[in-house]
């Protein structure tokens, strides 16, 4: 039989060994075969030393003889080399089933209830001997131990970590890890509802705990957030019963007479008034952490608190996540529009020009007059070719755009459209030149549509900005009526300026006037482009 | 006469100094940037300045702005500004300051080479000349307004052309009418429009640029 000095003495080692473990664990596995050979060599021996400490808290009665110690290690460092990255959650894996089978050791006396004298790590205890208080802690410290292990070590992108959870493991993380507390919560809860009044103890408890295990584990994978709202509840709630259970209130949750009978309350069984202060230490630590977590996982104390919730980040992703769409869509199509159109237009006309200069080449020494006309026509295609080019480049950048910035482009824009444009431009310096582009595009387009749409002559562009807002509100004193989502390119245009962030809104009463107004957060630069 | 160039593009302004050449103009100085654009223009005096809207350091619309720049300093140095694009708005600062002696044209209208070279000497002598581009953009912003409306087809096309700086006998050339019907035409636009009719070509110019520019 190992005495408790070695136990100790191999778990100060373990420990050791493990956080070197979790440390070594995520880096680049070694490239050469002699390196993962030692690698092999050097796990195997950490984890055998991790499992001689871990060892003798299982009933490995049901092993037969100490075998167990040698294939044990091999197996699991076996796993461990196979894994990659499993140290961590391996050995959770094991401590954490470990923490509860003490909790259900402490509570039924054993849970197959093989023997009156039961092991439970270092512990050797008969019913209700010293020892026996002490297995409630060393559970919940191995629970602590596994679930800070599993904290460090799970990695929600391995396989096995996808295998378990499927399509959760993207979005819960920390969520999950937070609800994994629901499973200590739910069994303390139950510890103190006394359910073998009810299932009476054996079978009947083995039975309950596989039924509540399974639901709790539901929960957890359905919704983890929702579990970890309920374990955040929860805490709180053990915590304040604590304090009811050491105090005089209510016989049942009170002292128990005798001394050897005792109240369990999560790690402490409580039996007598040093006992009872402690248990209400805990009750104390329990709200306390509770208090700490709410925060973090239930969304509605978080807003009460004024933190960014959760579901504002979420909708922001959405958003981004549609705006990068449009804008990567947008570059794309206009990518294509351009190739198509210089495909069809300036390239063609280019071609044509070669081969009428090509005919003038022949023409010239036997008829002259021949070879001028088709000069001339040379001459033609070269001018069609140069106004198609400008047209594009108008349409991908405005040539003011590029000389002045928004202002002075907006103000030839103003110019350019066939209405009365008054242009009210306040904007002593320049913009990203991003945001530049896409909100001239957006005013041309508003502009446009008030063209064509408002039956009058009379329109106003005012651009300003102010607290790093651009705004540019493009009035029309005509019919009004317009609406984005009628497709009116309005809908387009808004989902361009999301991109930047921007928005647009549109009032347009019967009748008019309609006033489109777009803001975009964006900086302005001060120095304005200097004069020569 | 003796001419300034000043364009980024060494083989456009090889073929600009070659064209203007050709047609017996003396070159005073061909520059490639804004800054020795305007040294140019404010040492040599030219009778005209050929300048291309964007020019070296910046690349934007620097040559322009040299040319605003020299015409403060100097009022009424002629300038004959070229580009790839016109611009309402840059047409409207060349105006501005009402002293004539000013050309806005695309380049293109280099491979006319006659008319390009007219345009040279109007300008030279004072004369204001508009791309059609200009002039078509101005007349289709106002075209559904009073009293533009009630002008006659034929008197919108001599309304253009003088926009454009066309004297009467170019404009009578153009429509293949003589000039005695051109004048009339003049008179009665001018009277349509309110304007004080004027027989100097290069107030009568900035009399309908103004107008058009309201």
């Amino acid at each position: 039989m190992i005495t408790n000095f070695q136990l100790v003495l191999a778990g100060t080692i373990g420990a050791g060994a493990a956080a070197i473990w979790i440390r070594t664990g995520t880096r680049e596995p070694p490239k050469t075969l002699r390196g993962r050979l030692w690698e092999f060599c050097w796990r195997t021996a950490l984890l055998a030393i991790c499992i001689l400490v871990i060892g003798p808290f299982w009933p490995w009665r049901t092993l037969g003889s100490g075998n167990w110690i040698l294939v044990v290690p091999l197996a699991i460092g076996l796993l461990a080399f196979l894994l990659r990255r499993p140290a961590a959650w391996i050995i959770a894996a094991v401590l954490i089933p470990l923490g509860f089978y003490g909790f259900v050791m402490a509570r039924d006396g054993g849970f197959w209830n093989a023997a009156p004298v039961q092991q439970y790590g270092p512990l050797h205890f008969g019913d209700y001997s010293m020892q026996y208080y002490l297995v409630l802690p060393l559970a919940y410290a191995l629970l602590l131990l596994g679930g800070w292990l599993l904290w460090r070590g799970l990695n929600f992108r391995s396989p096995i970590t996808r295998l378990v959870l499927g399509p959760l493991a993207d979005q819960v993380s920390r969520t999950l890890l937070w609800s994994l507390l629901l499973f200590p919560v739910v069994f303390m809860a139950a510890a103190l509802l006394s359910p073998n009044l009810w299932f009476g103890s054996g079978v009947a408890a083995a039975a309950w705990t596989v039924a509540l295990l399974a639901g709790t584990t539901l929960l957890i994978r359905r919704s983890p957030r929702l579990a970890a709202s309920v374990a955040t509840g929860g805490l709180i709630l053990l915590g304040v019963v604590g304090l009811f259970v050491t105090s005089t209130w209510g016989h049942r949750l009170g002292l128990p007479e005798t001394p050897d009978q005792y109240e369990l309350y999560g790690a402490i069984a409580v039996s007598s008034q040093t006992m009872a202060a402690a248990a209400r230490v805990q009750g104390l630590i329990l709200i306390g952490f509770g208090l700490w977590l709410a925060p973090r996982t239930i969304p509605q104390v978080r807003q009460l608190l004024g933190w960014a919730s959760d579901g504002e980040l979420i909708k922001r992703v959405q958003r981004l996540t549609e705006s990068r769409a449009v804008a990567v869509d947008t570059a794309a199509a206009d990518l294509r529009r351009l190739e198509r159109n210089l495909h069809d237009g300036a390239q063609a006309r280019l071609v044509a020009l070669g081969m009428n200069l090509r005919a003038v080449e022949r023409l010239i020494p036997a008829n002259p007059e021949a070879a001028l006309a088709l000069v001339a026509e040379a001459r033609e295609t070269s001018a069609r070719a140069l106004n198609e080019l400008r047209e594009l480049v108008r349409g991908v950048h405005p040539p003011v755009l590029a000389d002045r910035g928004l202002g002075d482009a907006i103000r030839a824009l103003a110019l350019d459209t066939p209405m009365n444009v008054e242009a009210d431009i306040d904007l002593p310096g320049r913009l990203a030149a991003p945001v530049e582009t896409a909100c001239y595009f957006a005013a041309a387009e508003v502009l446009t549509n008030a063209v064509k749409h408002s039956g009058t002559r009379d329109a106003r562009v005012a651009v300003s900005h102010a607290d790093g807002l651009l705004r540019i509100a493009i009035t029309d004193f005509g019919v009004g009526g317009a609406d984005p989502a009628r497709g009116s390119g309005l809908a387009g245009v808004e989902k361009r300026l999301a991109t930047f962030d921007g928005i647009l809104a549109v009032s347009s009463p019967v009748g008019g006037p309609t006033m489109v107004v777009m803001e975009v957060p964006c900086a302005l630069s001060s120095q304005k482009i200097s004069s020569c | 006469m003796r001419v300034v160039v000043a364009e980024d593009l060494f083989l456009l302004r090889e073929g600009l100094v070659r064209l203007l050449k050709a047609h017996g103009l003396e070159i005073a100085a061909a520059v490639d940037s804004a800054p020795g654009l305007l040294e140019a223009m404010l040492e040599c005096r030219p009778d005209v300045a050929i300048v291309d809207v964007r020019l070296p350091p910046t690349f934007t619309d620097d040559g322009l702005r040299a040319a605003l720049e020299a015409r403060k300093q100097i009022p009424g140095l002629p300038v004959l500004v070229l580009s790839q694009y016109v611009e309402q708005l840059y047409a409207r600062e060349l105006l501005a300051d009402h002293a004539g002696g000013v050309g806005y044209l695309l380049k293109d209208r280099v491979f006319n080479d006659d008319q390009f070279i007219d345009a040279v000497r109007t300008v030279a002598a004072g004369g204001t000349m508009m791309d059609p581009d200009v002039v078509a953009k101005l007349l289709g912003r106002r075209a559904k307004d009073e009293p533009l409306a009630r002008l006659s087809a034929r008197e919108r096309e001599v309304l253009e052309l003088m926009a454009e700086g066309r004297s009467n006998s170019a404009i009578a050339q153009r429509l293949f009418v003589t000039e005695k019907a051109v004048s009339k035409h003049s008179t009665s636009i001018f009277s349509k429009l309110d304007l004080i009719p004027s027989d100097d070509d290069n107030r009568r110019v900035l009399a309908v640029l103004a107008y058009l520019n309201s």
